[in-house]
């Protein structure tokens, strides 16, 4: 991996677009939280319980984006065979999510421009995609080949590259 | 280019947070796509299922009508003339001979170039039908009138339940609800071979309605049952019935097609739905029946009972006996997880049926597994019941483009139920998952917002009780409320709000804002909202009606017909509109003066557009 000629200083920031709507900020309604929970509750007798597997979902669901990690840890950092099998209900779910709510650091707009900005390496705007994938697949916490193709289907130019920007939008506005 | 360890190290750690922090916001993403995508799914169902809810509100119309016509306004003779017009069915003044005779006498043009069948049919004539089909002709109609005569001559032989056995380690395969999916069909043909005595079938109902390829579908599927009657099966469905298919298209799909012979098919057509067996066993120990069972069903009393007088028609007039109920359960009832069977007020006929039901009638009857259909199932096939209950549907996208795989499961000997999934893609394969939640998303939601107009009056009543100062302006959980009471839909409404209506500055929503996007095109004749919102609410039962009345499907009724039909039905809903409104509304939409209505147009006009169009009236 060619690493940067230099330690660059933070570039100066490019006219900004207009800011995606920021995620909504759940002013923490449980009943909202309820209405969602339900959708994700796949017990055959609704019991209004979900999986250890699928809390992260839901979170995330709600507006929120936790690593997985963070996730495991206000699970209790469970064992992997736990996951399917252990199940929360309603009332122990509300706790969980309230914290990872009130995590401070959520990353805005402009730290997931910078975060594919590592990857610019022309500094031009546009990362390259099969780089992307690579990462994505390989570093951190790894992503399915199945999933970075979801990801990026349909962004890549004629060249197999992205613009950032306009990726970063596209999440965010999912 | 100097490339110093610690620079690249440094390198790394920032891709590492980097990439991390991508894949949060990927994950946060697909989450958020994921229920969107169960929403939608919810949305629809419930629509649907609702939408079944009005056709108990049709049949109580008829029973409502069959007990009061006496008192109707005093105009004895009109109404009795009405009612008996709605009554009476079609008696067949040709024997049969005769009929056959007419069906080959019937000069087949040499321009037309379609599949020329001839009976007893052979493959040759299932594989010209395949062939053409895809090609998208059409049968000639000659050959399908032949086709359903010999169908309803055969199924006229068949019991009331059929016994089959998997001999020979021969796998049978069952497919569900194919609601005129041609493309699904032929999926499956495709991938699991045609019907053969190797390759033995059986269609669990709910051929027709909904899809546009009905007719075709039926076609396959009887010339197959009548090249193959010994491996070949149909069970009836739901929407093997006349009324159904009044209201869901296929009626209409058959006289769009076939404007010479339509009639006559529709009227063979009502026979030979009436005809099909009810249920299928294999094995003694596998029962398969299309909607499901009820505590009172006895298969042993069923195989007694005379199906074919069957017919959705007397169930509505209430002249119900026992057995009757029996046939409803069988062709309606769901699954349910609690306990009990209880009536199926979603459908209009039918039970929930928990699982002590399932397991106290196959203990009855020896029995180890009930698969039905009837029910869309995300995956295509769902169980339940502790694995004693196999749900199969066929019919893959069956709300909308990519909402729904469909499949069909094999059993061989050892009676272990095998599923194979698929889902036709014309244009799935180039949509990504975004884009198809996105169409189908916006399709459900378009559905909602139809619904919320439909309800206006009564969601603005209920909101105003709530919004005290006139702000304009409710609560969330107070909008939840009102919306989920008066539309009885259970729905996630609070994650829907964002979709459905606005919020003020102070966090409140605008309850208004959510009859926003949808207006009603400019209507022919000028009418009260109230009115219009009515119309439009119950347009599908007035379309089930007014074809009803036009016997020969023209398109014409006359204007004393609507006049005394509207009445008639405004006077069931208790909805007060007085008789000079009903009157100048149909003098002004009778725009010749001939005396007679198209009234498509008419309900055409109440259509709900989404976007302000406003229609040229052109005058005819």
């Amino acid at each position: 991996m060619a690493p940067k000629k230099k330690e660059e200083p933070k570039p100066a920031p490019a006219p900004k677009p207009p800011e995606p709507e920021p995620p909504k900020e759940p002013e923490f309604n449980p009943a909202e939280v309820k209405d969602a929970f339900q959708l994700f509750d796949r017990t055959p007798t609704n019991e209004m319980k979900i999986t250890y597997a699928q809390c992260g979902d839901l979170i995330r669901a709600l507006g929120q984006n936790p690593t997985n990690a963070e996730v495991m840890h206000v699970l209790g950092k469970p064992k992997a065979e736990e996951m399917q099998v252990k199940m929360l209900d309603f009332e122990q779910f509300l706790p969980i999510h309230q914290h990872i709510c009130k995590a401070k650091d959520r990353g805005t707009f402009e730290d997931f421009v910078e975060g594919l900005r590592v990857f610019d390496k022309e500094g031009n705007g546009t990362v390259m995609g099969a780089e992307l994938r690579h990462v994505l697949a390989t570093l951190g916490e790894k992503m399915k080949e199945d999933e970075v193709e979801q990801l990026m289907a349909g962004q890549e130019d004629a060249n197999g590259c992205i613009n950032y920007e306009a990726f970063v939008k596209h999440i965010m506005a999912g | 280019r100097g490339c110093s360890r610690s620079t690249r190290v440094l390198f790394h750690e920032y891709s590492i947070k980097a990439a991390i922090l991508i894949q949060r916001w990927y994950r946060r993403y697909v989450a958020h796509l994921e229920m969107r995508r169960r929403y939608t799914w919810n949305i629809f169902q419930s629509i649907e299922y609702a939408g079944e809810q009005d056709q108990l509100q049709l049949s109580s119309f008829f029973s409502f009508m069959l007990d009061n016509f006496t008192h109707m306004n005093g105009n004895g003779p009109g109404n009795k003339y009405l009612i008996s017009h709605l009554l009476d069915s079609v008696v067949d003044p040709l024997t049969e001979e005769v009929r056959q005779l007419k069906y080959e006498q019937i000069v087949v043009p040499e321009s037309y170039c379609g599949p020329r069948l001839s009976f007893p049919l052979s493959v040759t004539d299932t594989n010209a039908l395949l062939s053409a089909f895809k090609e998208e002709q059409t049968l000639h109609g000659k050959y399908v009138l032949q086709l359903l005569y010999e169908t309803k001559k055969f199924l006229k032989q068949m019991p009331n339940i059929i016994y089959l056995s998997t001999s020979y380690a021969k796998e049978i395969t069952i497919c569900g609800d194919l609601h005129g999916r041609l493309d699904d069909l032929l999926l499956i043909f495709y991938k699991n071979g045609l019907p053969s005595a190797e390759n033995p079938y059986i269609f669990n109902g709910d051929f027709v309605d909904r899809g546009k390829k009905s007719t075709e579908i039926i076609i396959i599927l009887f010339a197959f049952l009548l090249l193959y009657p010994d491996h070949m099966h149909l069970n009836r469905g739901n929407h093997e019935d006349h009324i159904m298919n009044l209201r869901y298209g296929f009626t209409r799909e058959v006289m769009q097609k076939y404007k010479t012979h339509g009639r006559e098919m529709l009227q063979l057509l009502q026979d030979v739905f009436s005809l099909l067996p009810l249920a299928t066993v294999i094995d003694n120990k596998v029962l398969i029946v299309h909607g499901g069972i009820s505590d009172k069903i006895d298969l042993d009393f069923l195989s007694t009972v005379e199906r074919h007088k069957m017919l959705l028609k007397y169930v509505l007039f209430h002249m119900v006996i026992i057995c009757l109920i029996q046939v409803v359960d069988i062709l309606w009832s769901d699954p349910k997880n609690q306990s009990g069977c209880s009536p199926n007020s979603f459908r209009g006929g039918g039970c929930y049926f928990g699982p002590d039901v399932t397991q106290a009638l196959l203990q009855k009857h020896g029995l180890c597994l009930l698969i039905r259909s009837h029910e869309c199932k995300q995956e295509g096939y769902e169980l339940c019941h502790n694995g004693q209950v196999i749900t199969i549907f066929s019919a893959s996208n069956y709300y909308e483009e990519g909402s729904n795989r469909g499949a069909y499961v094999k059993l061989g000997p050892e009676l272990v139920p095998r599923f194979f999934q698929y889902q036709v893609s014309r244009s799935t394969r180039k949509l990504t998952l975004h884009q198809r939640v996105c169409v189908a998303e916006g399709s459900a939601l378009r559905a909602l917002k139809e619904k919320l107009y439909a309800h206006r009056s009564d969601l603005m009543a209920a909101f105003q009780q709530y919004d005290i100062d006139n702000t304009g302006r409710i609560s969330t959980s107070e909008w939840a409320q009102v919306v989920e009471s008066v539309l009885r839909l259970d729905l996630p409404w609070r994650t829907l709000r964002p979709r459905l209506a606005r919020l003020g500055a102070d966090g409140n929503v605008e309850y208004e804002s959510c009859f926003e996007d949808i207006s009603p095109g400019e209507p022919i004749p000028p009418v009260t909202p109230n009115l219009a919102e009515t119309l439009y609410r119950y347009r599908t039962d007035l379309e089930i009606i007014f074809n009803i009345i036009d016997k020969d499907h023209s398109g014409q009724i006359s204007i004393e017909e609507f006049r005394q039909t509207w009445k008639l039905f405004s006077s069931h809903l208790g909805v007060a509109v007085n008789d000079q409104t009903i009157d100048d509304m149909a003098r002004s939409i009778d725009f010749n003066k001939d005396g007679s209505i198209d009234f498509n147009e008419f309900l055409e006009a109440f259509r709900v557009v989404h976007k302000l169009v406003i229609k040229e009236q052109q005058q005819g």
